[in-house]
Formats: structure tokens, sequence, C-alpha cells
């Protein structure tokens, strides 16, 4: 665990402000529990936020082979963005060339996973 | 080359004076002010209380996620998240001026459709993000820190999104750089380079942006809203800072016509030249300005006796306002001319370099509409005045020919000449 569920009160006010309730709700129990699929909708949550165009779907209802720049639309910038609040929000630190790599849903959950809850694989 | 009639086709406002054209004009003709209490930062007691505050939209939250704006404008995320608070602004007059101006997404991709903006950037969203990166030893850099933030901010995100491929270009010469827009807009027209233009000026309101002018002692430190910002008066102590963003389109006049858009002044001329004196300080003889006048004049072909109003820079500061009434006196009592002279900053408070679109745009609206505002909260004025015409109350006037002049740091000094449109 990164952060404290005292910490996650008062960086859900600061940096979730606008976001969709759902998300900081997420990010709020994820403090609490640990558990990975709050973990998951925190970081999906906030990609559906940026993303330019609204997915057919929520994504933590897609599948996780759907891809990130094919099907969803997500420019790089979006990419960027999603990262660097998620980091922000965990109080992690992603390397640039692991960022990368990811390339579909599946790969974002895995990311976030492996740093903040040590898996080794992905837990849909 | 082609010479053309340049005329002013669309505007778009968001002012503390109204968010839209019919609510400035309103507020124009009836001098109803957009100045009010204002806390720069909560918690402290500055001695600065007042400014002309955005009504309608919500910018304090950090981040965009957080803003709020009025019904009726759609905002795609891919804009916002590169906007400055003034951005948003931006975004909304530009999307008035458009519908305005009646233009379509062709026109404003046909390539002969340019943009000249200009703000200070946000000192805002700038501390905020270097702040970021300081207290993280350089780990969190905000992916759109930099473009949201810089001068040239409001050119970066208005023409990526509007697809414009035309002139795009930033100004930086302060509180003169949206008149010089103008100016060289103007230029682009009847040199044949553009059809049209839109000139973009916005500021952000904070205390990042407009209490930092304390420093040198250029804010009214009056509490009352009221009377805080009067322009030409004797007891004028400084200015009175605002925000927001106002669009405006110069063109063609055949190709406005061709297109059915409104016509609200034709752009006869224009001049600008510089003090050469002081960073901070306009000449105190206003020479800088008065030979803007008179280059203005002379480009647009009309003598300072035919001028029927002049929409002065007057910011309400001791030392600006005795400059330009210095100029005023050296272009038109000298020659027995008393034009209506007024200062629409009482009412807005002081636009930075928003002001001269914004305030051309007035002048636009007073050619179209048939009145010339007068001097809100001027009660005493300065004896230095003698000479000059100050109305105190609206003139239920229509003018024909207009004058427009901004001053600006480093002593950059720019005039318009505008005329009521005919045929």
């Amino acid at each position: 665990m990164t952060i404290t569920p005292a910490e996650a009160q008062l960086s859900a006010s600061e940096k979730l402000n606008g976001f969709p309730p759902a998300v900081a709700e997420s990010y709020l129990a994820f403090a609490e529990s640990g558990e990975a699929t709050r973990l998951d909708h925190v970081v999906l949550g906030v990609l559906q936020f940026y993303l330019a165009q609204p997915p057919p779907q929520p994504l933590v209802e897609l599948p996780g082979t759907t891809r990130l720049v094919e099907d969803l639309g997500c420019d790089s910038l979006t990419m960027v963005d999603t990262l660097f609040l998620a980091e922000s929000l965990f109080n992690i630190r992603l390397a640039d060339d692991e960022m990368a790599r990811v390339s579909t849903l599946d790969d974002l959950r895995g990311h976030f996973q492996r740093h903040i809850l040590g898996h080794a694989e992905v837990t849909a | 080359m082609r010479t053309a009639r340049v005329v002013v086709s669309g505007t778009g406002f968001v002012t503390s004076i109204g968010n839209d054209r019919a609510a400035v004009s309103r507020s124009l003709r009836e001098l109803r002010p957009g100045i009010e209490r204002f806390d720069f930062l909560p918690g402290t007691e500055l001695p600065v209380k007042v400014a002309g505050t955005i009504k309608g939209f919500d910018t304090t939250a950090p981040q965009w996620a957080g803003w709020r704006w009025p019904a009726g404008y759609t905002i795609p995320k891919d804009v916002l998240r590169g906007l400055p608070p003034h951005g948003l602004h931006a975004f909304c007059a530009m999307e008035q001026v458009i519908a305005d101006g009646r233009l379509t997404a062709t026109v404003l991709a046909d390539g002969e459709t340019g943009l000249f903006c200009s703000s200070a950037g946000s000192p805002r969203l700038m501390r905020q993000y270097l702040n970021q990166i300081h207290d993280s030893r350089g780990e969190r850099i905000a992916p759109m820190s930099v473009v949201s933030s810089i001068a040239g901010t409001l050119n970066f995100n208005l023409a990526a999104h509007y697809g414009i491929r035309g002139a795009v270009a930033g100004f930086a010469s302060a509180c003169a750089s949206t008149t010089q827009a103008l100016g060289y807009a103007f230029d682009e027209i009847t040199l044949g380079r553009q059809r049209r233009v839109l000139v973009v000026g916005g500021e952000d309101l904070s205390w990042e942006s407009i209490y930092t002018f304390h420093g040198m002692r250029a804010l009214s430190r009056n509490p009352d809203p009221a009377r805080a910002s009067r322009p030409f008066d004797r007891d004028r102590d400084g200015f009175v800072g605002t925000g927001g963003a106002v669009a405006l389109m110069l063109e063609d006049a055949g190709a406005a016509q061709a297109r059915g858009a409104p016509i609200y002044a034709e752009v006869l001329g224009w001049g600008q030249a510089s003090d050469g004196s002081s960073v901070a300080i306009t000449h105190p003889e206003g020479q800088g300005l008065a030979r803007a006048m008179r280059q203005a004049l002379d480009s647009a072909g009309v003598t300072p006796g035919e001028i029927d109003y002049v929409n002065a820079h007057a910011t309400s500061t001791p030392t600006g306002d005795l400059s330009e009434t210095r100029a005023l006196q050296a272009i038109f009592t000298a020659v027995g001319a008393r034009p209506p002279v007024s200062s629409t900053k009482a009412l807005t408070g002081h636009g930075l370099s928003m002001a001269g679109v914004m305030e051309t745009a007035f002048c636009a609206l007073s050619l179209a509409e048939g009145f010339i505002p007068g001097n809100a909260n001027l009660e005493n004025p300065d004896p230095a005045c003698e000479g000059l015409n100050l109305p105190r109350t609206t003139v239920s006037q229509a003018p024909r020919l207009v004058l427009k002049n901004s001053s600006g740091f480093g002593g950059s000094n720019a005039c318009l000449v505008l005329r009521r449109w005919e045929i």
C-alpha cells in the first residue's frame, strides 16, 4: 500500500475534483482495502474521464485486450495525462520505457498492479 | 498586393461587464460596472480589495476537471486539458465570434483565416506546476504544463482546435498587445495575405497575474468597488485588475458581406510608436502615444477635428492617465478639437493584454449602436485634464469616427481609427 486512507481523503479532494464520483469512491475504497479491483476502477476511471470520445461502454466492462489507441482513440497526451495523475494519486514513479509498452487495458491494469500491489500477473 | 476595406465582422465577450454582446452593450450604455470585492489570496489581508470579476464561470479548482462554465458551451476534454483559466474564457469568446460572424469550419481552415492572440500566459498555472516540479525534485511534471501556462497558450490552443491554417501569432507588448495585434491584422488583410484575422486577448484573474502589480504600487488600494477605478479623476490611486477574454474578427469587407456577416465598424488605419524612456512608466508628456495617435490619424486619412470619440487607455494610475492627458492635449486641444474622451476601464477594470481588443470591441458597438460610453466614477476631474471633454454619463450621440488608444510596458503605444460602416 502506498497511501493511507487519510492521505487518500486529502488527495481525492485535491486531485479528483470534477471527476465522476465513482472514481474518488474507488480510490478511497482502495486506500482502505488494497483490493486490485478497486485499483483497476481508479486507473480505468481516470482514463475513461480523459478520453476525448466516450467509450461504447465503461472501460471496466470492456475486454482486457481492448487496445488503447486503435480501439479507444487514446492519443499519447491522454496516456501521459492518465499516468501522471495515477502516479500522483498512488505516490509512485513509473519508468518511461515501461509506459511505452502499455498498449491494452490489461497492460494498464497490470502496470499499476505490479507497481502498487507487487502482483506478477494482472488480476482481472 | 490587394487593398481592401477592413471591417469588424464578429465579436465574442467574456468580460466583467457581460458574457455576450447584448449584456456588454447594456453595461456600456447604462454604465453598469463589473467590479466587486475580490479576495486575491484567501486567509491574508492584502491591501488590494477589488477586481473586475467574471461571472458564471468558476476556474478556482487547480485542475481543469473541476472548472465550471455556463450552459451552452461544449468544450472537448482534449481541448480543456491544454487550457489555462483564461483559455476557457477565450474558447467561449471564440465560439461567440464564430457564431456571430457566421464562420464555418471550412472557412476557419481555408488558409485565408488567421489568428492573432495575446495573454500573459497563466502565472497561476506556472506557479502551480513549477512548485510541483520543485517539490517532487523533478519527479512530477504535468504533461500539459508548458502549453497551458506560457505566453502563447491562446494561439497554441485555439489554432489547433479550430484547425486554423492561416497566419497564427502571439503578441507580447503587455497592455498594447491586442491593439498591435489588431493593427497587424489590418495590415495582413490590406496586403491581401489574409481575408480575415481573429484577434483574441485574455488574462487570468488571480493574485499571480494581478496582485503582483502591487509591487510597483500600480493597483488601487481603494476598497470601494464603485470608486476604485476612476480614470482621469483627481483622486485616482491605481488600476483595478480584471480577467476574461474577448475575440474580434477583422475581415475584408467583401468577404464579410458575401457571407452575410454583421458589420459593426470599419477599421481605417492604425499607428504605433514607442516612448523609448522607461521600462514601466509612460513618458511624462505622452510623446510616444502622441506620435502613435498622429500616425493612426494620418494612416486613416482623418484630422483630429473629425474624431467623434476617443476610447482612452487611461487605467486610473496617477502617472499613466496624466501622460495620456498630455498626449491628448497635444493632438486635440492644441488644434481646438474637443471630442468626448472616456475610459471604459472604470467599468471593467484593466484587462492588461486583453484591454486593447476588449475596448476596440466596445468602440465597434459604440459605432454600430450609436452611443458614447461616459466616464463612470469620475467625480472630480484632474485639473491637469483641462481642455479635455470628459463626459460623465453616456452620450446618446452616434459617433462616426473613433480613436482607440493603448499603451504598454516598455513604452509601446498603439492606436486604431474606426469608422461607422457606410457602404
